[in-house]
């Protein structure tokens, strides 16, 4: 943490020289940074596209599966089940996808790259806000592939264009937020493999304890304040809305409310943890 | 190349008692360290000493628990990101995203060091050429040989034109080739006027190369001067004697009566034995009457200025545990 008596000395703008009494910068640089980290993932992901293939076969795959499957089981008051769980089986992949975030800052948190990066005269929040500056083009990328299977399986999205785009900025939004998250948990765990397996295993009942597979109020009495609280029922709700041209209002309040927790509070404490890292 | 660095006196590095703990482990328990600006300063330690430990509260890694770190001339507790500014670091292990190439590497290290795209551009150019990495700067870092990656870390470390350059063990790990290759890179940049602090296991390459040498152990610095200097500060000279046979224990045996075992160390490996020689002249004389008695064959004899390898063994074995 820095000193107090320090923060305000000057605009803290990349201008001026190198080696002078430049201090603490600003946030444009804290802008133009994160793009350049983002720029470097995003090379290695074009260096590298078949780390692309994970996060966009998954969702195919496990929407073919669960739709087949599950379709003639299960049927929902007004309408046809499809149609209802594509949206829960949406956001279930963003959920399996964001832990990859976490890991990857704690892979570099653990080579010479990061103490290069904390030893430059950059601000150490880059590191975190640019890695998810380029999670979101991820995550743009599976949202796409995801209404391209459903579109073939057959799901309506009613409110035309601006529904498809609302969707889509619903899995860039929830998915960073949830990757920022799992970037803290990742590095209050510190171990890679510990975190591989550990940051899984919340996201399960998260996914499930939630109205992606079934109406809230047809889940176990016990389960339904659980799932009504979670933030997955309000990503899944919200694209529902948007699909069905349902009301959007209260599921979209209640989504920007989580998204905005998710990001800024872990944020912070995964800049504060990125900082001190031994 | 001049830099500011007159506020403190003009000294490069300040460190005035440096502790640190993690745990109940005391890392460093006051440290003091001067580095003078256009030196090459050495830190010599065993593994364990508190070495990396201190290179990482001087680049503002880590926050010392007491003691003023002031790095050309500003504290680097309240002034973190003019330290960072004006310092380069090679960490002991490569800074380096091994999946993008050896310029883009360069570029993305000078651009976050502050440094414009055209600007980053040439430097970049520059350096890969002056490390002779010109022709695999295209290449993904993760196909250099350890000799290419120490070299393109230690360009990355100079993109910001640092005014003092701090390398932890940056020979570590080298082939001979590569650690010669590497010290008349860290020559060269010397002559232009780089300041630079170094750790290394390799007393050999102090000695030859550093302009001074701080002996760290057990977490306090206990001898700083320079190599020679250290050398003449641990006194006497000492006697050499290659065996001719195996028999060093024989040896060591035959010498016993007149020389302290304090004083002798033996090398079976190389057929060597090393005798602190109390009495100059008189040490020698005495050690070759007692082999020829005992019927032992010499190879060669000779009284000698002790090395800073055994400089530095005779002054950690009197460092405070």
């Amino acid at each position: 943490m820095m000193p107090a008596g320090m923060a305000g000395a000057g605009p803290g703008l990349v201008a001026g020289g190198r080696g002078g009494r430049r201090e603490r910068p600003g946030p444009g640089r804290l802008a133009r940074d994160s793009l350049l980290i983002a720029g470097r993932y995003l090379r290695v992901l074009r260096g590298s596209p078949g780390r692309l293939i994970y996060p966009l076969l998954q969702p195919v795959l496990i929407m073919v599966l669960f739709v087949s499957v599950m379709e003639n089981l299960a049927s929902v008051p007004g309408g046809l089940y499809r149609q209802f769980l594509i949206p829960g089986i949406m956001i279930q992949n963003v959920v399996l996808t964001a832990p990859v975030t976490g890991l990857a800052i704690v892979r570099d948190a653990a080579t010479g790259l990061a103490d290069r990066f904390r030893s430059l005269p950059m601000p150490r929040s880059a590191v975190l806000s640019g890695r998810s500056a380029s999670d979101t083009v991820v995550f743009f990328a599976q949202a796409l592939v995801m209404l391209g299977v459903a579109y073939l399986l057959g799901f309506h999205v009613r409110t035309g264009l601006a529904g498809v785009a609302g969707i889509i900025a619903v899995v860039i939004g929830f998915g960073t937020a949830l990757g920022i998250t799992c970037a803290w948990l990742a590095l209050l765990i510190r171990d890679v493999e510990t975190a591989e397996r550990a940051l899984y295993f919340p996201f399960i009942p998260l996914a499930f304890v939630s109205s992606a597979y079934a109406p809230v109020d047809r889940l176990a009495g016990w389960l339904q304040p659980i799932a009504r609280v979670n933030p997955v029922t309000a990503a899944v709700d919200v694209v529902r809305a948007l699909a069905d041209g349902g009301p959007l209002a209260v599921p979209v309040v209640h989504l920007v409310v989580w998204t905005a927790v998710l990001a800024v509070i872990p944020g912070m404490l995964a800049v504060r943890r990125w900082q001190s890292a031994p | 190349m001049t830099h500011p660095t007159a506020e403190a006196g003009g000294l490069a590095i300040e460190a005035t008692a440096v502790a640190k703990s993690f745990g109940s482990v005391q890392a460093l328990r006051g440290v003091d360290l001067t580095v003078r600006p256009g030196m090459l300063a050495a830190l010599l330690g065993p593994n364990g000493a508190g070495k990396t430990t201190l290179v990482r509260i001087l680049t503002t890694l880590l926050r010392q628990d007491a003691g003023t770190v002031r790095v050309l001339g500003r504290d680097v507790l309240a002034h973190p990101y003019a330290v960072r500014a004006l310092i380069g670091l090679t960490g002991q292990y490569a800074g380096l995203d091994e999946a993008l190439t050896g310029r883009d590497n360069l570029v993305l290290i000078g651009r976050l060091a502050g440094l414009g795209r055209r600007e980053a551009r040439l430097r970049a150019t520059e350096l890969a050429e002056r490390f002779g990495l010109a022709a695999a700067a295209g290449r993904a870092a993760a196909t250099y040989s350890g000799g290419m990656r120490r070299r393109l870390d230690l360009a990355a470390s100079l993109m910001n034109r640092p005014a003092l350059l701090i390398l932890d063990e940056p020979t570590t790990g080298l082939d001979p080739g590569s650690r010669v290759e590497l010290w008349a890179a860290l020559r060269e940049l010397r002559e232009l006027g780089t300041t630079m602090l170094l750790t290394t296991q390799y007393l050999e390459e102090a000695d030859r190369f550093a302009d001074a040498v701080h002996v760290l152990d057990h977490g306090v610095i206990i001898a700083s001067g320079t190599a020679a200097q250290l050398k003449a500060r641990t006194g006497e000279q000492v006697v050499d004697v290659l065996l001719a046979g195996q028999d060093a224990g024989a040896a060591a045996a035959a010498l016993r009566p007149s020389i302290a075992a304090a004083d002798l160390r033996v090398d079976e490996a190389s057929r060597r034995l090393t005798i602190l020689a109390r009495d100059g002249l008189g040490t020698l004389l005495a050690a070759a009457a007692l082999l020829q008695a005992a019927g032992i064959g010499v190879a060669d004899i000779a009284l000698r200025q002790p090395s800073l390898d055994e400089a530095f063994l005779t002054l950690t074995a009197g460092a405070p545990r």
